[in-house]
């Protein structure tokens, strides 16, 4: 796992500090696209709250849509951080290191935009504290803590605030290096968060044993938040379909799936627009698409759990539920799109050794993956809600609204923008894991050959 | 006796290395071929164990016959407990060949030769398929089911029966594959030191193996291979006895992550029983200086993480049926959990769950041989009382073709004949095991020649350090 040459302290620093330090032609002209978006999204979901819900595809009783599926969708993402930041860590995984750092920086972006969305989603969003916080004591009106709805801000705040904990204390050995190298303000704030680090051993004690504390710490958060985020669906026995134990492994394994795919075109992203072919190799992208081979499986292998034991229990109203998602037009054909590019499609593409060291093709797979994912949230959502009643007069569809539309699109615009100035200001690449990486590297010579070996530190 | 490379190079006393390449495929054949007194003595006391559990067996055909189902639960329990291990643990050699981990080496062949026990299990699955219900009521009584709930719906040709048995002789061979194309290259070089039979027997195994550059990449392809295709079909494999033997005689239980959740119990055990077997090789084997520290402390963290999945696992399914609050899934709460089957589950829980949570908590206990090995032992206990609890449940459960659970049904409590199965079948597993390490080297001698390949020391900054290649 040693491709490309051998790296320099000098030359890792100049190289991952220059979109800090020069400013790309494109970067405001990208910046102004993307912020006319999120514009365009914040004044759509003022208009909504204006006019209420109405203006959106919602009925009765679909009263959970596009909204909440890309609540799901963004929640999913923000799981590749610590999957490749703190698993791969305690792994002791060499390949993560140049995929931590925007890992755990998408994170804290998608997380911050899944909040968003539940929040528009009441339509009176100053309301949503109701169901939070205890507001009237003398009536002994109290939000319902066993509910999931409150479990889920819970632990999303909680991931949140321990993603950011761990993003920021892996930033301080880099931020040091940015205090070192800019003068000004700019060297007068990166003085202030780099928090005296002088790079001394005890320093660095303490860094590692805090990551590796925080990357122990966050794993169980981790598992239970996109777990909440499924009981939000599974607890409900009225609607066929949710009802289902498997359902938070299952949104587990399915979220990391969908993470790692977006970590790997963000970094496919950042290497061609930063020209880092030397950091992000195209072995490290063969690596994950490793990775995503086993995750993908594992996910396919609970929708089938979740697909067999749906029809398993042969109860009237869940079969003409299942029907409907798997013979009717057009969640039929959907239903095929999405198997066929969350899985077979991407899976059959990362076999290959020479596909998954094709960048164009990665991209392609990891974009199908995250289609599919959408759509799989999507397909679990509205066919359940739409028959959620017994009496079929009362059966609903559901199409969305283009305020609906807009408002998904501009989340991708928001993480995007948010993703492009955190660039602007901190290294998307940890300097000091790579230059560990780089003084770990070594070989061994076996027979005639030459092979690619690492120090043992324990 | 191996030369260990502590004579040719400075390593420091607590770092484990391999041992020199030369001298260890000797060692090991050697070993093989001529074992240790206590491995007699435990191939006589295993064998005895056996024939116990033959006469169980019989016993218990002799009184209750093949037409229900009831008096086989402990019979089913010992069966699943033994094929959750066995049928598990080839995978742990596939799973870290696959992620290119050098402390894997040691323990490849241990989990490897578990494949032998393929057959026990085929042999024990007869008569289990002699006792499972037909699909179709033979007599609906009530507002009973016509055709019971199971995961072959409708029913294809030949199932249950047909389809479940090949999926048993299927992962056996499947097994057995693995273990022969691993086994060749180490079968061809004790060939050249056997004698008699066991040289025609080795002659016969390792075929045409010459060590070829072809004949190296056939085989790491063939492993990878057949590796990916037996994870595949032991999923299925799992799920079928899960759903079958399992979910299925319950009325009315409907549980998707049943099927998951049997699959991490049997990772988890599987490995456990691994680690246990290494922990004897090691500590009255006679292998010390060939199974470091390294694989117990590296495969600790993964038990852990198997422990902790476990625990995930069965909390999704409990607050999911808890949080419904249908009759059904109440009484199955009941039954399993709380009422019928309180006590077991409470052994469950504390062996399989919270005992190896705190031991292997601590780094400094993952660190010792003995750390997962004492976790191990724990496990392996919870894993029988979870097999007792679900199987002996479900094959206590009241009638198949109902719609649900209206009662709560008492617990099933072992007879003689019972105690006899569950102890002899554990131990005419570890009867054959004990063979089969007569014929097979127990630790995989061309990895652990290749992993000598891989490694030098190094001096770096103040200290000297291991090297570990990793080839692409």
């Amino acid at each position: 796992m040693q491709e490309g040459r051998a790296l320099t302290p000098t030359q890792i620093n100049r190289d991952l500090l220059r979109p800090i330090l020069e400013q790309p032609k494109w970067f405001w002209p990208a910046v102004f696209v993307l912020s006319l978006i999120v514009l365009v999204g914040v004044s759509v979901a003022g208009y909504m709250i204006n006019r209420g819900l109405g203006v959106t595809g919602l009925n009765r009783p679909v009263a959970w849509a596009f909204m909440i599926t890309n609540f799901v969708f963004w929640i999913g993402i923000s799981h590749a951080g610590v999957m490749l930041s703190a698993i791969l860590r305690l792994a002791k995984a060499e390949w993560r290191r140049p995929a931590t750092r925007a890992a755990e920086v998408l994170t804290i972006f998608a997380l911050s935009t899944a909040l968003t969305m539940p929040i528009m989603h009441t339509g009176r969003p100053w309301r949503a504290i109701y169901w939070l916080f205890p507001y009237d004591f003398a009536r002994g009106v109290w939000p319902s803590v066993r509910s999931p709805l409150v479990w889920d801000p819970s632990a999303i705040m909680t991931y949140l605030t321990s993603s950011t904990l761990f993003v920021l204390i892996a930033l301080v050995p880099d931020i040091a290096v940015l205090r070192d190298h800019t003068t000004g303000v700019a060297h007068r704030i990166y003085s202030l968060l780099s928090l005296g680090w002088q790079g001394n051993a005890r320093q660095w004690k303490f860094q590692v044993v805090a990551g590796v504390l925080l990357s122990a710490l966050i794993l169980p958060v981790f598992v239970s938040v996109h777990s909440i985020v499924s009981w939000d669906f599974g607890m409900s026995v009225t609607v066929k379909a949710w009802h289902s134990t498997t359902f938070a492994p299952y949104f587990v394994i399915g979220a990391v799936h969908s993470g790692v795919s977006a970590v790997v075109f963000v970094m496919i992203i950042l290497r061609q627009i930063y020209g880092w072919q030397d950091y992000i190799r195209k072995e490290h992208i063969d690596a994950l698409g490793r990775l995503l081979i086993v995750v993908a499986t594992a996910w396919f292998y609970f929708l089938c759990m979740e697909i067999i034991f749906g029809i398993y229990g042969r109860e009237a109203d869940e079969l003409a539920m299942r029907e409907m998602q798997f013979l009717q037009y057009p969640w039929n054909v959907l239903m095929i799109i999405f198997a066929g590019i969350t899985y077979f499609l991407p899976v059959a593409l990362w076999l290959p050794r020479t596909f998954r060291r094709n960048l164009w093709i990665m991209s392609f797979a990891c974009i199908s993956v995250n289609v599919g994912m959408w759509l799989e949230r999507y397909l679990i959502i509205v066919p359940g809600l739409a028959r959620k009643q017994v009496f079929t007069f009362t059966w609903q569809t559901y199409m969305p609204s283009w305020v609906e539309l807009t408002l998904v699109l501009s989340t991708f615009g928001l993480v995007s923008l948010l993703l492009l100035l955190f660039s602007r200001v901190f290294p998307l690449i940890p300097l000091y894991d790579i230059k560990e990486g780089e003084f770990l590297r070594t070989s061994v010579q076996v027979g005639r050959r030459t092979v690619p070996a690492t120090i043992r530190e324990d | 006796m191996a030369e260990h490379a502590h004579h040719h190079q400075p390593y420091p006393d607590d770092m484990w290395v391999f041992p020199r390449r030369e001298t260890a495929a000797q060692d090991l054949v050697s070993r093989t071929i001529a074992p240790i007194s206590r491995y007699r003595i435990a191939l006589i006391i295993t064998g005895v164990l056996l024939a116990l559990g033959v006469v169980g067996f019989i016993a218990r055909a002799a009184t209750d016959g093949f037409d229900d189902h009831a008096p086989w639960g402990y019979y089913m329990a010992v069966f699943s407990f033994l094929f959750m291990i066995t049928g598990a643990a080839p995978l742990v050699a596939v799973g870290f060949r696959f992620t290119k981990s050098h402390w894997r080496r040691p323990l490849s062949r241990i989990s490897e030769l578990f494949a032998v026990l393929g057959v026990l299990n085929v042999l024990m699955f007869i008569p289990l398929l002699m006792v499972l219900p037909p699909l179709k009521n033979p007599e609906v009584v009530g507002h009973q089911l016509e055709i019971r709930r199971s995961i072959w719906f409708g029913g294809p040709i030949g199932s249950p029966y047909w389809w479940d048995m090949l999926g048993v002789v299927g992962l056996a061979v499947l097994g057995m594959a693995i273990l022969w194309l691993s086994a060749m290259p180490d079968l061809a070089g004790a060939k050249l030191t056997a004698t008699g039979f066991r040289r025609k027997l080795y002659g016969l195994l390792a075929g045409r193996w010459y060590g070829s550059k072809r004949q190296w990449n056939i085989q790491k392809a063939g492993l990878a291979m057949l590796g990916a295709f037996y994870f595949m079909f032991l999923l299925f494999v799992q799920f079928i006895v899960a759903s079958e033997f399992g979910m299925a005689l319950v009325p009315g239980w409907k549980d998707s992550i049943f099927p998951p959740l049997y699959t991490i119990v049997s990772f988890q055990s599987s490995l456990a029983t691994i680690l246990l077997v290494l922990f004897i090789l090691r500590k009255w084997g006679g292998y010390e200086q060939y199974i470091g520290v390294s694989p117990f402390w590296s495969a600790s963290k993964i038990l852990f993480a198997l422990t902790m999945l476990w625990t995930y696992h069965l909390w999704a399914f409990f607050i999911t049926f808890w949080y419904g609050r249908l009759q059904v899934e109440q009484n199955i709460l009941k039954y399993f959990l709380f009422e019928s089957y309180g006590w077991v589950f409470f052994v469950n829980v504390v062996f399989s769950f919270f005992t190896p949570f705190f031991i292997l908590l601590w780094n400094p206990v993952r660190k010792k041989a003995w750390g997962a090995p004492l976790a191990a032992c724990f496990i392996l206990v919870g894993t029988l009382a979870f097999n007792i609890r679900i199987f002996v449940g479900a094959f206590n459960a009241g009638h198949t073709f109902d719609h649900f659970l209206e009662t709560v049904p008492p617990p099933a409590w072992p007879d003689l004949w019972d105690i006899f199965m569950v102890g002899g079948f554990i131990g005419g597993a570890v009867f054959i095991y004990l063979l089969a390490a007569r014929v097979f080297p127990i630790l995989s001698v061309w990895e652990i020649k290749e992993g000598a390949l891989y490694q030098k020391m190094e001096n770096f900054m103040h200290g000297r350090y291991m090297v570990l290649a990793k080839p692409e």
